[in-house]
C-alpha cells in the first residue's frame, strides 16, 4: 500500500505546516477514545476539519439507549464512551474495542508528549533504605548460601586443577567455594503522592466542560500513577462551600449556586496538613473551573493562600480552565497577574477536548 | 485494485473458501438474494488503507486518505480498535475479510457480509447507486492524475478541498424524485422554479468554471452521491446485516467452540455505551421488533431508509424494551436531570436526528439580479455551528464567485450569513422570516 503512505506522507507535512498553509486553522487535535476498565482513554490524533455545514454541538445531544441517561444514577452510569475512532461512510466498516494496560497506557502518554521524569522533591524523598540480596560473599550462614554460584566455583576450581574427568564428572565444593547471598543497601526513589483534584460545580459548569476535566484527570493521574508507587487522589468539590467526594460524585455531581474557589483550597490545605505531612509525600493540587469567581476579594484571598501556605507544601499547583458558555475567564488571568512567574504555579487554558493533551503537557512537562 | 491487478495472497484459503460457498448457499436458502461475492483477504494494515480510502484502494491521492489512515492506524497500533471486516457496494459486491480474524470471526463476518449485499441490491434507496463504482473510481483517479500533472498539486488539492466542503450539498432524495417525475405529468413539476436542495450539482453546473473545475466538481458529487444512501440507512442496513448473521450462524454454521468467538465480537459490536446509540444494536431490535409484529421484513428493508424506518417501527412498547430516551438538558438551577422516556417525544426526535442522513437540509431558493445566489437552512430545533458554517458559505461563494447567503435560525432568531468575495458576515433578520413562509 504505497499509495496511502504517499497520501499520509502528504497529510503529516500539511501538519508540519511545511505546506498547504492555508490548512492550518483547520488543524486540530482530536483524540481516539476506548474504554480501559471503567475509565476512558484518549489519544491524541491531528486532525483537519474541514468547514461544511453541520449542526452546533449542543448541551442536550438527542436520543440515547440504556438504562440510564448520564446524570442519572445507576449501576452502569459512568464513564464509557463508545470507540469513534472508525468512523467512516463504509457500512460494513467494523471495528471492536480492545482494551490495554494502564502502565503501557502510561508510557504512551509520556511518548506521545515527550513528558519528562518527574524529579521527587528533596534529599530525603529521594532516597528510602531498602536491602535487596543481589551481592554475593564468601562467608555467610547456609540459610543464604547460593547453590549455583557455588557449585560454579567448584567447577572451576575443579578445572583450573586439573583435577576434572570427563568420564567421571565429579566436583566436590570445598569450604572456599561457597557463595552466600549478601544485602546491598538499594536507595531506592521515595514514592508517595497525593494528587488533589478540585472542581467547580457551580451551575455554569454543563456536561462538556466535566467531560474535559474527567479526561484530563484521568490522564494526570494515570502519569503520575507510573511514577509513583503509592498514588493518593483526593476529589473536592466546590461550589459557596468545598467538601471531599468520592471519584464518581466528582463527576456527575452538580451544584448550583455562587462559587468561592478559596473554600476548596482551605479544605486542600487542610488535608495536607492532616493527612498528608510534607516530609513523606509529593503534593499536586489540581483546580478545574470555568474561571468565575465570587469575588474579586475572594480571589485575593486565594492567592494569599496559594503564596503563604499551599505552595510552600506542593510540587506544583495546576489551574486548568475549561471554557464554558457563562464563564467568564477571570480567575486565570487574575491568577497569571499574581503569580505568573513562580515556576511552582501551571495555569492552561482547555476550550474544547482537542486542547486537553496541551494543558497536559503544560502541567506535567515540568517534571516537577 | 482492479480485476486484473487482484493480488493472488488475497484469495481465501481452501478451508474458508468451503465455509463461504456453505454460508452463502445458507443465506440464499434463508430468502436473502444478492450479487455474487468476491471475499478477499487482506492483513490489518492494508484493510485500513482501504478503509482510509472509503474502500475503494483505486481512489484518488488525497492526504485526506492519509489524514483518515493515519487515524485508523493509529488505533490499530494502540490496540484502541481494529477494523475486522469492509463490504463494498458493487457488483460483484466485494468484501475484505482480516486475515488475523479468528476462524468464528471469519465466518461471523461473511454471513454478516450476505446480509448487507442482500440490503444493497434490495433496498430502494440504493436503486440508482453505481455498482460499477470501482472502476468509476477508477477514472475518477486518471483524471485527478491528468489534471495534477497539467496544473500541480497544490492548485488541484487546493481546489478539491473547497469542493469537498460542499459534497453534504446533495439530494438524498434525488434519484427518487427523478423516478417520480418520470412517471408524472411535466406540469407538475415547473422546471422554472430554481429551487433545488441539489446545491452541490447547480453550482457545478451553473457557475463560471474552468473545464478541469468542473471536472472535478463533478467527481466529488458522483462520490458523494454514491456514498449518500448509506448515510441515510445505516442503521437499517447494519441492523438486516446483523440480524442475518445471526440467524445465519446459530443455524448450524458454527462449531460449538466457535460460538464464543461469536458470541464475543457480536456483543463487542452490538454493546452501547450508556448514553448513545449504537446502529448495530438498535439496528437489530428494531428487526426483531418487525419481526415480533409479524411484518413483512424483506418489504420493509425494500422500501424505508432510517427515518422512514423508525417512524413505521417504533412504538411506546419499542421505546421501552429498548430503553430509548431523550438526554436530559443541563438545568443551571440544579435539581435531578432525569431523562425523558416519553416514547412520542423519542420517536420524534429520532427520526429528526435520522431524516436527511443526519445532515442540515440546505436549499437553493433564488439566484438573484447580480448572480446572488441564496441558500435556505430549513431549521428543525437544531441550530447550525456558525462559524463553520460562515467558512463553508464563504467556500461556495469562492466557487461560484458571486455573492452568496445563507438564512437561518440561531436560538430562535433570524441570520443571514453573507459573503461576497470579499468579507464575510452575519446580519440579524427581522422576524417573520423567509424560513417561516418556506415551510
Amino acid at each position: 500500500m504505497n499509495r496511502i503512505e504517499a497520501d499520509r506522507a502528504r497529510f503529516r507535512e500539511i501538519v508540519r505546516g511545511r505546506i498547504r498553509a492555508d490548512l492550518g486553522r483547520y488543524l486540530s487535535t482530536t483524540e481516539l477514545i476506548a474504554r480501559q476498565g471503567e475509565h476512558a482513554v484518549s489519544v491524541p490524533v491531528p486532525q483537519i476539519e474541514l468547514p461544511r455545514f453541520e449542526f452546533a454541538a449542543s448541551e442536550d445531544d438527542g436520543v440515547g439507549q440504556g438504562p440510564a441517561a448520564r446524570g442519572e444514577r445507576s449501576a452502569e452510569s459512568g464513564d464509557g464512551r463508545p470507540g469513534e475512532g472508525a468512523a467512516g461512510e463504509v457500512p460494513g466498516q467494523h471495528a471492536i474495542e480492545v482494551e490495554v494496560e494502564l502502565e503501557e497506557l502510561a508510557e504512551m502518554l509520556g511518548r506521545e508528549l515527550g513528558l519528562p521524569r518527574i524529579e521527587p522533591r528533596g534529599k530525603r524523598n529521594l532516597e528510602a533504605e531498602g536491602a535487596r540480596y543481589s551481592g554475593l560473599r564468601s562467608r555467610g550462614p547456609d540459610s543464604l548460601r547460593h547453590a549455583r554460584r557455588s557449585f560454579d566455583a567448584a567447577l572451576r576450581r575443579t578445572i583450573a586443577s586439573g583435577q576434572w574427568d570427563p568420564k567421571n564428572p565429579r566436583v566436590v565444593p570445598e569450604r572456599d567455594d561457597l557463595r552466600f547471598r549478601a544485602g546491598k543497601p538499594a536507595p531506592r526513589p521515595q514514592s508517595s503522592a497525593v494528587v488533589f483534584h478540585m472542581m467547580d460545580v457551580s451551575g455554569s459548569m454543563g456536561r462538556e466542560q466535566k467531560e474535559i476535566v474527567r479526561i484530563e484527570a484521568f490522564w494526570i493521574d494515570t502519569w503520575l500513577r507510573s511514577q509513583y508507587r503509592n498514588l493518593e487522589v483526593v476529589y473536592i468539590v466546590h461550589d459557596a462551600v468545598a467538601k471531599i467526594v468520592d471519584h464518581d460524585t466528582f463527576f456527575h455531581l452538580r451544584e448550583s449556586g455562587g462559587t468561592r474557589i478559596s473554600s476548596a483550597y482551605e479544605l486542600c490545605l487542610q488535608q495536607i496538613r492532616e493527612r498528608f505531612p510534607n516530609d513523606d509525600w509529593n503534593v499536586y493540587p489540581f483546580h478545574y473551573s470555568d474561571g468565575d469567581n465570587w469575588s474579586a476579594r475572594d480571589t485575593e484571598r486565594c492567592v494569599e493562600l496559594l503564596k503563604q501556605d499551599l505552595l510552600p507544601r506542593v510540587n506544583q499547583f495546576c489551574y486548568g480552565q475549561v471554557r464554558s458558555a457563562y464563564g467568564s475567564g477571570q480567575f486565570k488571568k487574575d491568577l497569571d497577574l499574581a503569580l505568573g512567574t513562580d515556576p511552582r504555579v501551571v495555569t492552561a487554558n482547555v476550550s474544547d477536548r482537542g486542547e486537553v493533551m496541551g494543558a497536559i503537557r503544560a502541567f506535567l512537562g515540568s517534571g516537577r | 485494485m482492479s480485476k486484473a491487478r487482484a493480488n493472488l495472497s488475497s484469495a481465501l484459503t481452501p478451508e474458508l473458501r468451503v465455509w463461504s460457498e456453505r454460508i452463502e448457499q445458507v443465506a440464499r436458502e434463508s430468502g436473502l438474494d444478492f450479487f455474487p461475492l468476491d471475499f478477499r483477504l487482506l492483513d490489518a494494515s492494508d484493510v485500513n488503507a482501504v478503509a482510509a480510502y472509503g474502500g475503494f484502494p483505486v481512489r484518488y491521492a488525497s492526504w485526506r486518505f492519509g489524514m483518515d489512515y493515519e487515524r485508523l492506524d493509529k488505533a490499530h497500533a494502540w490496540g484502541l480498535s481494529r477494523i475486522y471486516e469492509l463490504v463494498i457496494n458493487t457488483d460483484p459486491v466485494i468484501a475484505y475479510l482480516v486475515r488475523s480474524n479468528l476462524q468464528g470471526e471469519q465466518k461471523l463476518v461473511m454471513a454478516h457480509v450476505c446480509g448487507h449485499a442482500d440490503f444493497f441490491k434490495h433496498n430502494a434507496w440504493f436503486a440508482g447507486t453505481d455498482r460499477g463504482m470501482l472502476d468509476t473510481m477508477v477514472r475518477h483517479a486518471e483524471r485527478v492524475e491528468r489534471c495534477t500533472e497539467r496544473l500541480g498539486r497544490e492548485r488541484v488539492e487546493s481546489f478539491l478541498d473547497i469542493v469537498l466542503c460542499l459534497d453534504n450539498l446533495i439530494d438524498p432524495y434525488q434519484a427518487l424524485r427523478a423516478r417520480l417525475r418520470r412517471g408524472e405529468p411535466q406540469s407538475l413539476f415547473p422546471t422554472s422554479s430554481l429551487r433545488t436542495f441539489d446545491v452541490l450539482a447547480y453550482v457545478s453546473e451553473h457557475a463560471p468554471l474552468e473545464d478541469w473545475e468542473r471536472e472535478l466538481a463533478e467527481i466529488v458529487l458522483a462520490e458523494a452521491r454514491y456514498f449518500a444512501p448509506q448515510r441515510m440507512t445505516r442503521i437499517m442496513n447494519e441492523g438486516w446485516a446483523s440480524f442475518w448473521h445471526s440467524r445465519i450462524l446459530t443455524g448450524g454454521v458454527l462449531s460449538a467452540a466457535e460460538i464464543v468467538d461469536f458470541a464475543e465480537t457480536h456483543s463487542g459490536a452490538t454493546a452501547t455505551a450508556p448514553g448513545r446509540i449504537n446502529p448495530y444494536k438498535l439496528g437489530i431490535e428494531l428487526w426483531r421488533h418487525a419481526e415480533a409484529r409479524g411484518e413483512d421484513l424483506f418489504r420493509l428493508r425494500s422500501l424505508h431508509n432510517d427515518a422512514s424506518f423508525v417512524e413505521e417501527l417504533v412504538d411506546a412498547e419499542f421505546v421501552a424494551r429498548a430503553q430509548l430516551f431523550l438526554q436530559p438538558r443541563p438545568r443551571r438551577s440544579g435539581g435531578s436531570d432525569a431523562a425523558d422516556r416519553d416514547p412520542g417525544r423519542v420517536k420524534a426526535r429520532l427520526c429528526a436526528e435520522l431524516a436527511w442522513g443526519g445532515v442540515p437540509r440546505i436549499e437553493l431558493v433564488d439566484v438573484g439580479g447580480a448572480r446572488e445566489l441564496r441558500l435556505l437552512h430549513h431549521h428543525d430545533g437544531r441550530d447550525l455551528n456558525v462559524p463553520r458554517a460562515l467558512e463553508t458559505v464563504s467556500r461556495v461563494q469562492s466557487l461560484w464567485r458571486a455573492p452568496v447567503t445563507l438564512e437561518t435560525r440561531v436560538q430562535g432568531s433570524g441570520r443571514l450569513l453573507a459573503c461576497d468575495g470579499a468579507a464575510t458576515e452575519v446580519r440579524e433578520l427581522p422576524s417573520p422570516s423567509v424560513s417561516e413562509r418556506a415551510g
